[in-house]
């Protein structure tokens, strides 16, 4: 994994590896440490390390010709590089995504998100690449008040093939806080999502099930579905 | 090209704030570093509210190619000109300013959807701020996420700053590399948004106390979590014109803050509905 914003990084915290940080991405492109020496092991698994982003450095330290590089360095030895690109179409995005083959966007079903989303695709397409859509933060509840688009919604407007759909869940914002990632706990139920959208991005054909309504009992007793 | 580090200093020859702070309105930038934080629904919220006591407010949305202040105001189809149309001297400011439906004392310059943020004057944007002050009591700029050049153009023309932050570490993070960035400018202020008290208090959220031990900012306002900003944001229309929404009451007390008046942070409910508590109940 890479976190391709430089200055405000984040994925470190995210995966709770911040105080392993030596070296960065932008003193890997200077040249000024091999890659390997800034790649920071995954405490919990062996086969996952991320490239963190330089904190007090700015986007402008990294070329997209520098990007590229980097990624196909990667990808000579890893399966997926992944690489989380900043907010926004400045020039961190254009580094983000100079490098990939494909790409996936994320969005909510909230107006505002989605036009930003449909821009981006715009961009992305010019570039003939795959773009799949992950609809984070939905609410079941309010979308069957009518209060909340639904995935439909979203999908009809964006015209992307869908990768998943992410409930708002509450459990996030503390399992992101504390460093561990929610797929680490395997009763939680967002780690289920998580793992069939890896699954689609395996090759494998998962189906989606119906997040859409709810029962009251599915919402008390937590097993309402998602994909 | 201009780097994060260096936000360009006053123009020279500005002449010092208390001489002409009499004639001119404040500007204010409205930042957070992250994205999806809540910078454009406070800057509908607080400048509709701000409008609503009556002052001349002037919303800039400085995000260039994503623009969306349009859309949280239900303004989007009386957008005619944009930003650069301006800056570019293509038609006069009045062309562009569009003036809200509810209240007529607040307007929107719309930022450009098709266009780049780096096609942005830094020097030019100063001064349609300082345009702006001659002629509104608040001039409310909505920044871009992150701090590339949308972000050093729209705090170029500020003095004052409004931090936008979650409880949430990623966010407090990039709102404080933010607060370095602005440095001893801008005597920025903090609203916590998306507070979930049921959460804090079983220790699954940071509280605002913990987000604020590390910020150190003044708090100007805290605010819930609740569904009806989700709705308003979506219809285009802001909360603060429901007197009923607790968010909307939230809002206007922060305006009144901003205008001087010396009024308590409301807490935010503490209730999450009757499912979340359901849900809560179930949960321990």
């Amino acid at each position: 994994m890479i976190d391709a914003d430089i200055g405000l990084r984040n994925l470190d915290l995210v995966m709770g590896i911040e105080k392993r940080i030596v070296f960065d991405l932008v003193e890997v492109v200077e040249g000024r440490c091999q890659l390997r020496q800034a790649l920071i092991k995954d405490k919990r698994f062996d086969s996952l390390s991320v490239v963190p982003a330089a904190q007090t450095r700015d986007k402008q330290s990294v070329s997209e010709e520098q990007m590229t590089q980097l990624v196909a360095e990667l990808a000579e030895w890893c399966d997926y590089v992944l690489i989380d690109c900043p907010a926004g179409i400045e020039h961190g995005f254009r580094n983000a995504i100079a490098g990939a083959s494909e790409a996936i966007i994320v969005t909510t079903p909230e107006v505002s998100a989605i036009r930003d989303a449909d821009r981006v695709i715009g961009k992305l397409n010019e570039r003939n690449q795959p773009v799949r859509l992950i609809i984070n933060r939905i609410r079941p509840d309010m979308v069957r008040m009518g209060d909340m688009m639904s995935v439909d919604d979203v999908c009809d407007i964006l015209s992307a093939e869908l990768l998943g759909i992410v409930p708002d869940d509450e459990e996030v914002i503390d399992t992101t806080n504390r460093g561990e990632p929610v797929v680490l706990d395997p009763t939680n139920r967002l780690a289920l999502i998580y793992h069939k959208i890896a699954r689609r991005l395996e090759g494998e054909l998962v189906p989606f099930t119906n997040l859409a309504a709810p029962s009251l009992f599915e919402r008390i007793f937590g097993t309402w579905k998602a994909g | 090209m201009l780097q994060p580090q260096e936000i360009p200093q006053e123009a020279p020859g500005a002449e010092p704030q208390a001489a002409k702070a009499a004639i001119r309105g404040r500007a204010i930038v409205v930042t957070s570093g992250k994205g999806g934080v809540g910078k454009t629904t406070t800057t509908a919220n607080v400048g509709a509210a701000l409008a609503q006591r009556g002052a001349k407010v002037a919303l800039i949305d400085a995000d260039v190619g994503l623009r969306n202040l349009d859309i949280v105001l239900g303004l989007e189809n009386r957008v005619r000109y944009h930003l650069l149309d301006v800056l570019e001297s293509k038609v006069p400011l009045d062309d562009a300013l569009v003036t809200d439906k509810r209240v007529a004392t607040l307007s929107l310059l719309p930022a450009a959807q098709s266009r780049e943020k780096d096609e942005v004057d830094t020097e030019l944007m100063r001064a349609l701020v300082e345009q702006l002050r001659e002629r509104f009591d608040y001039v409310i700029v909505d920044s871009p996420a992150g701090i590339e050049k949308g972000f050093i153009n729209a705090v170029v023309g500020a003095q004052e700053a409004i931090i936008v932050c979650t409880p949430e570490v990623s966010s407090v993070r990039d709102a404080d590399r933010v607060v370095g960035l602005l440095g001893n400018r801008f005597s920025p202020q903090l609203i916590v948004n998306r507070v979930r008290p049921g959460l804090v208090k079983r220790g699954k959220m940071l509280s605002v106390d913990d987000v604020n031990g590390i910020l150190r900012l003044p708090l100007l306002g805290v605010l819930g979590d609740e569904a009806d900003v989700i709705v308003s944001t979506n219809r285009g229309e802001p909360v603060v014109f429901d007197p009923n929404s607790r968010t909307g009451n939230a809002y206007r007390t922060i305006a009144a803050r901003i205008a001087g008046d010396d009024v308590p942070i409301p807490a935010p409910p503490a209730e999450e509905g009757f499912m979340g508590k359901l849900g809560a109940l179930f949960r321990i």
